[in-house]
């Protein structure tokens, strides 16, 4: 063919273009083919579906740092099902949030991914973008492998979504070292941790831990939740107000307890872990997850470290307040492999599943057939579910969004600068007031 | 004249025919299309995505609800805001004055100097650190009875008990300071490469006239690196206006949000409280606010030199 002059720009045209179309399909993606997800063996059918007996399964999560334990779960899945997972990791909460929610305009949804409890839970729900979950949970409720107390926080007008992915009770974490060096015993009152507290602060050492970003809140909780569960619970619900007297008291309180220097600087730069490690405070007012993490430095529970569950304030109270969350595994409804990814769930729930969850991160299990190798961890799960305790939702579920993050703000500031802690209260039920006025 | 015409004749005798012009046009435009998408996806619609948003209430989930000005309204008689924006300013001023002056001061006192770029090196090797870990870094030095605080304590200076991070504004200035940390080095650089290509003639005969030192300076090197002064202090105030990265790995903006920048109310409001239309609004406002001091800092050096 003579290559003309004509010839060469037409091709350069039809080149441009095409760069310019390719350039275009790049951007916009295809998933006609609906692969990935659930990819494996097909095998039988759901309402007239093709549900894989086996393959691999996205899964998603904010919990970067589990994933070893993660790993731990995906083997003995893959041995006990078939399914193994494609671990998916983000370690900034906000990120990961965003991600999830975007993925949901996508081809692409999440099969398996964790989440939160309360609002963020509901959220999803009302958008139609989780599977419904209550089959498994009738199932799981019947032959023992979930606890009936968790079914309300999974529950969206009457049915229920997602299943747990953890529980993990918030429980008072101290150096052996320390109660050793001062010759100090777990208290079994609140005036007992109280003296502890004295006899630490009277040599300079702070008692406890606490600090002034995400986790502003667990003493507010700690103290309020100990003096009165009912106002705590009214508060989350709308009912009550943040400048309540008694939460005024809570708060005082709290304010005379920095003053007394019970509490390290909010603004402590190493890892909690680090800090119980190092001796720089004798006890953390932590979720059980924590055993995880102080295990991970080689601390050994009993030796190193110990816990005891926090005597409530107001000893008057018949059960002692015990703080517990618990944080979902979801499945998205329209997931390319919803079919499998609830077949997980199902597998999920069971004592054999949650021996190893459990174990791999050394935290106690929601399901009560679990085998808990931990025996501290295992005897709070005991305790726990007796008529001693009160389990308590933690204040970081319980509270609706926009009024956490403006209280998490305020007490950021309270433990910074303890002083009338009206005006911040005020802020708060200025927040809390918009958000209860607009449901 | 005649010779000006020629060339003109010339290029138009060679343009191709009417249709081949067409044809060429077309090719033109296929050649530019690629770019022009890029730009079009990547910028212009986030951005025009990002204004609508900032006219509605939307989490992320769902269909966006249209609320007018709310937003803005909300955003402006937000106290928060107030504290932002003075805490936007401080870095802004800040950020000149130390990393932009010391950068200068190191560039000018090492430029000429033996060995020179061997004293600069340790101010540049914090420049290769992302922001994050600078303010992993400064926060172990900055934490109460931290680094610093020892430090101050074992010298017996005065501050050894001053609470860094914890109280404002001073957060914000130690954060300048740690910014500084970084930046300094990599201004210097700049201005390093800004006095070497002045032309030795007029330094030289300044100096035969008897001009050393400040006079040197502030009559010969100042004036003569002013078009890499106005580079680098535009790109100061864009990136100061934007601060977010160590504010974030320091503070999180607290305590009781006493050091956010714009740039951190914005990403709270949106990722952290899901407020997607709040936080676009301030987005916007951002975005409103970097372009009339960019503009207006150019237009006033450029129209200046305009007039030099």
């Amino acid at each position: 063919m003579k290559l003309t002059y004509k010839n060469t720009r037409r091709k350069s045209v039809i080149a441009s273009l095409a760069a310019g179309a390719l350039l275009l399909a790049a951007c916009g993606g295809d998933d006609d083919d609906g692969d990935t997800a659930g990819g494996g063996e097909p095998a039988g059918e759901s309402g007239g579906e093709q549900v894989a007996e086996s393959g691999t399964i996205n899964f998603y999560t904010d919990k970067a740092a589990w994933e070893p334990q993660f790993d731990e779960v995906s083997a003995a899945s893959e041995e006990a099902v078939g399914f193994d997972l494609n671990f998916s990791g983000y370690s900034d909460a906000n990120a990961y949030s965003a991600f999830i929610k975007q993925a949901f305009r996508t081809d692409e949804k999440p099969s398996l991914f964790t989440w939160h409890t309360g609002q963020p839970l509901k959220e999803l729900v009302d958008e139609g973008l989780v599977a419904n979950t209550s089959d498994l949970w009738a199932d799981a409720l019947g032959n023992g492998d979930l606890p009936a107390d968790l079914e309300q926080y999974y529950t969206v007008d009457g049915e229920q979504y997602c299943v747990p992915l953890l529980v993990a009770y918030w429980v008072m974490y101290y150096s052996t070292d320390i109660f050793e060096q001062y010759n100090l015993t777990p208290p079994q009152t609140w005036d007992e941790l109280i003296q502890i507290a004295d006899t630490l602060a009277a040599d300079g050492i702070p008692a406890f831990w606490h600090t002034n970003v995400l986790f502003s809140f667990v003493w507010f909780q700690t103290l309020l939740a100990g003096t009165d569960p009912d106002l705590y619970q009214r508060l989350s619900t709308g009912e009550a107000s943040y400048t309540d007297p008694g939460v005024v008291e809570v708060m005082e309180m709290w304010g005379d307890m920095i003053d007394k220097g019970y509490f390290s600087a909010p603004d402590m730069a190493d890892d909690p872990q680090t800090i119980l490690k190092n001796g720089d405070v004798a006890m953390l007012n932590f979720g059980t997850f924590f055993t995880g993490q102080l295990n991970s430095i080689d601390l050994v529970s009993g030796e190193d470290y110990d816990f005891f569950i926090i005597p409530a304030v107001n000893p008057d109270l018949g059960a002692t307040p015990l703080i517990f969350e618990t944080g979902p595994l979801c499945v998205a409804e329209e997931a390319n492999d919803r079919a499998e990814a609830m077949n997980y769930l199902d597998w999920w729930l069971t004592a054999d599943a949650q021996t190893t969850w459990a174990n791999s991160r050394g935290d106690v299990s929601f399901n009560p057939n679990a085998e808990v190798q931990d025996e501290r961890l295992a005897a709070l799960g005991v305790e726990a579910s007796t008529d001693s305790y009160q389990l308590i939702e933690r204040y970081f579920e319980a509270t609706p969004t926009s009024i956490l993050f403006t209280a998490l703000d305020a007490f950021g500031q309270f433990v910074t600068d303890p002083g009338d802690p009206m005006p911040i209260l005020e802020t708060i039920q200025a927040e809390a007031d918009a958000h209860w006025g607009s449901q | 004249m005649t010779l000006l015409r020629q060339p003109e004749r010339a290029a138009t005798s060679a343009l191709p025919a009417p249709r081949a012009r067409s044809t060429y046009r077309w090719s033109a435009w296929g050649f530019t299309a690629p770019g022009v998408l890029i730009v079009a996806v990547l910028l212009y619609l986030p951005f025009l995505w990002t204004t609508y948003l900032s006219f509605t209430r939307y989490n992320g989930l769902g269909a966006p609800e249209w609320l007018g000005l709310a937003n803005y309204e909300q955003m402006f008689s937000d106290p928060a805001l107030l504290t932002s924006l003075r805490n936007t300013a401080l870095w802004v001023v800040g950020t000149i004055v130390v990393p932009v002056g010391l950068g200068l001061l190191i560039a000018v006192l090492t430029y000429d100097m033996r060995f020179g770029s061997w004293f600069r090196l340790p101010f540049l090797i914090p420049y290769a650190i992302s922001g994050v870990a600078v303010g992993i870094i400064w926060s172990f030095v900055l934490q109460t009875d931290g680094a610093l605080s020892q430090a101050l304590s074992f010298l017996g200076l005065p501050g050894s008990d001053s609470r860094w991070l914890l109280d404002a504004p001073l957060n914000t200035f130690v954060m300048i300071g740690a910014a500084a940390w970084q930046a300094s080095g990599v201004n210097a650089l700049l201005f390093v490469i800004g006095l070497q290509s002045i032309p030795k003639e007029p330094v030289e005969a300044a100096r035969v006239d008897g001009a050393s030192g400040v006079r040197l300076f502030r009559s010969i090197l100042w004036p003569m690196l002013r078009p890499l002064t106005t580079v680098v202090i535009g790109l100061s105030i864009v990136a100061s206006l934007k601060t977010f990265d160590i504010v974030w790995v320091m503070t999180e903006g607290g305590p009781g949000r006493s050091s956010e920048t714009l740039a951190v109310t914005m990403y709270r409001e949106t990722f952290v409280r899901t407020e997607y239309g709040l936080g676009a609004a301030i987005s916007v406002f951002l975005t409103v606010v970097t372009l009339i001091a960019s503009i207006t800092y150019l237009r006033r050096q450029l129209s200046e030199r305009r007039a030099v």
